[in-house]
């Protein structure tokens, strides 16, 4: 009996489809990286936590606490997933890891030029010190290259399992 | 001069103009271990080609006694050749044409055969070339386990692995490398699994090796296979172990076997196959799994305690205050990062003299480099305890690399960083990482991604990194070798 339910719980796995695995690429780069950000910023590599990402929200004062930490780290990790669709929507067909790379660093601008008047602690542009600038680019280099060869990989994948014949 | 070494001959009907080749051209009477036994059967010339040394002698002085009672029991009328073909008793005897395959074949241990009035040679199967039977590899020992390992003979290995796969698609293409060496050259894969592009690419370099001999046996044709120019880390795995050469296969990876060598090549290899071991499989998948997180930190720490340490003693406010201890206490004669590299080296001096120390003499060695030099290096001012401890411990980090040549490949790649660190602090750290990070991802070992499945990431390939699975649960075969047959254990075979 209990072998019977077993066996119909089994499902038999299929590969995963390409929507899904371009959330989870988006999901885990975001996740991962930003803890790798968030040791950066216990070890001073650089000024910024992830909970600057609750700045521009007015809230309790849980947010600069492990609390707000835990939940910067995933909010970033749903706005990475959004990247991730939007570079499977425009850029997927690039081949090779320098596309990513030069995303990477179009999101780091975006984010410390563009963005940087929502976040009151962040200084501006020029007047951040050095080492928080190195380390914050070369985070969103890895995380561009992460989540662009990701992806163009996963397509290029799909593309020739396309055209194999079904066995 | 080539061109001369590609005519094939014919075998002459003449067994004297026979023995005149191998006397000009093989050497015969002047290399003392090319032999030729001259019988007289029905009245004919018959000769016996050997090499002493890798034909088993009874089986030769068997053979011989069958040949010679045909004298005893045949008429002289009968047809010499089909008298003998019937009368060489071994389950593989093969005529040749051309006395070229014939020398090829008597020096790789058969016995030739030459009638007189026959334009063809028997060729017998007796090799036995000396060689160590199976025993557990010194480089990958299991607690629990199968403990017979290959050796230097492609016949015991190739049988090793038919052992445990019965499969009638398990496949071992034989190929000849070396234009003087002639060494074997097997591809061992499923048939129905393996990729047939990573197939003909195997193909085609190993038959476009131009060379004269591979006494480096599986290196060399790593070499030629993967141009790997001055990268360091190693782009393909070799093993030991005929159960883990069994396990890849069953994944669909191609193994090439190369005689002369006790380690088989699997093929495509990623970052994550070399930090992976046999010991994980062997226990249950909790414990696997800890058993392997805790060997990843060994291999991080291999890799980046030096340098992150050597980056706290020279920016000691980059460290949060609970940790503010770190550093040297007390002023020091020679700079950190000279200490480092010093006490560095000295463990690779140990180790480079541990891998050729006699062992009665190793014992002695390990306490002479272990305690009296640290201990007295540090008394004498040479070395604050702090390095030693940390050099230690990134040196023992090395130790749990499973892979031998990939922990050789992180020391550079630690030495590297503390060089960057020592020279840029803060920054070098930073950007060196990031740079060591990107030359990993964008390696391609045979067309595969090198650090695949972290990046890029495959969900469920990574899965199977971070945890040690249970083999019953895992149902689909890595997507990284492109399996022809994607399914291990298919749905009906849950039922």
């Amino acid at each position: 009996m209990v072998n019977e339910t077993i066996e119909k719980e089994i499902k038999f796995p299929k590969a995963m489809s390409t929507p899904m695995t371009v959330f989870w690429i988006g999901l885990f780069g975001g996740v991962f990286w930003t803890i790798i950000g968030y040791f950066a910023y216990l070890f001073s590599f650089t000024e910024l936590r992830p909970n600057i990402i609750l700045e521009p929200w007015a809230l309790g004062d849980w947010k600069r606490d492990w609390l707000g930490t835990a939940i910067s780290i995933i909010i970033i990790g749903l706005f990475s997933v959004g990247a991730a669709f939007v570079y499977y929507g425009m850029l997927k067909k690039l081949k090779g890891i320098w596309p990513g790379f030069i995303y990477g660093i179009v999101i780091f601008l975006l984010v410390f030029i563009v963005l940087n008047p929502l976040f009151p602690s962040m200084d501006p542009f020029l007047k951040l010190d050095r080492d928080t600038l190195v380390t914050s680019a070369c985070l969103y280099i890895v995380y561009g290259v992460f989540i662009g060869y990701s992806i163009s990989y996963e397509s290029q994948n799909q593309k020739v399992q396309d055209k194999e014949p079904v066995s | 001069m080539v061109e001369k070494y590609e005519q094939k001959w014919p075998i002459p009907e003449s067994v004297h103009e026979v023995e005149n080749y191998w006397k000009q051209r093989v050497g015969l009477g002047i290399s003392f271990d090319l032999n030729i036994r001259k019988l007289k059967i029905l009245k004919k010339d018959v000769h016996l080609y050997t090499v002493s040394g890798l034909c088993d002698t009874r089986f030769c002085i068997k053979l011989i006694e069958e040949l010679v009672e045909l004298n005893d029991h045949e008429k002289i009328s009968t047809d010499l050749y089909k008298l003998v073909y019937n009368r060489l008793i071994n389950q593989s005897v093969m005529p040749v044409q051309t006395l070229d395959q014939m020398v090829d074949m008597v020096l790789s241990g058969l016995i030739g055969v030459v009638m007189e009035g026959e334009s063809q040679a028997l060729i017998i199967d007796v090799r036995n070339y000396p060689g160590r039977s199976p025993q557990e590899p010194d480089t990958e020992k299991v607690v629990r386990g199968s403990r017979d390992g290959f050796v230097e003979n492609i016949i015991m290995n190739t049988a090793l692995t038919r052992r445990r796969i019965r499969d009638d698609r398990l496949r071992f293409e034989l190929m000849k490398v070396g234009k003087r060496s002639k060494t074997d050259v097997a591809l061992g894969y499923i048939e129905d699994i393996a990729d047939p592009d990573l197939l003909n690419i195997l193909r085609k370099e190993i038959k476009g090796i131009k060379t004269d001999g591979i006494p480096m046996a599986d290196k060399t044709v790593e070499e030629f296979i993967l141009k790997q120019g001055w990268n360091p880390f190693p782009l393909v795995r070799y093993t030991e172990r005929a159960d883990i050469a069994a396990a890849h296969i069953l994944e669909g990876h191609v193994i090439i076997y190369v005689d002369t060598s006790p380690s088989v090549i699997i093929t495509p290899t990623t970052y994550f196959h070399h930090i992976q071991h046999a010991e994980e499989y062997r226990e249950s998948p909790a414990m696997g799994t800890f058993v392997r997180w805790i060997r990843y930190l060994g291999i991080l720490t291999s890799i980046f305690l030096l340098p992150l340490w050597l980056l706290f003693v020279l920016e000691p406010s980059l460290l949060p205050e609970k940790l503010s201890f770190i550093g040297p206490n007390n002023q020091t004669n020679i700079p950190i990062v000279v200490q480092i590299f010093l006490a560095d080296f000295g463990i690779e001096f140990l180790r480079l003299a541990a891998i050729h120390t006699p062992t009665p003499l190793s014992p002695a060695m390990g306490l002479i480099a272990a305690v009296l030099i640290g201990q007295i290096a540090i008394s004498v001012g040479l070395f604050v305890p702090e390095v030693i401890l940390y050099v230690a411990v990134a040196g023992i980090g090395t130790f749990t690399t499973p892979s031998y040549e990939l922990s050789v490949a992180n020391k550079i790649a630690r030495l590297g960083l503390a060089i960057l660190v020592a020279i840029f602090h803060t920054p070098g750290f930073v950007v060196g990482v990031t740079l060591f990070f990107i030359f990993l991802v964008h390696v391609r070992s045979l067309n595969t991604p090198y650090f695949w499945p972290f990046l890029p990431f495959n969900p469920k390939g990574f899965l199977h990194i971070v945890l040690r699975r249970a083999v019953p649960g895992s149902m689909l075969r890595p997507e990284i070798v492109h399996p022809r047959n994607r399914y291990r254990q298919p749905p009906d075979s849950q039922e």
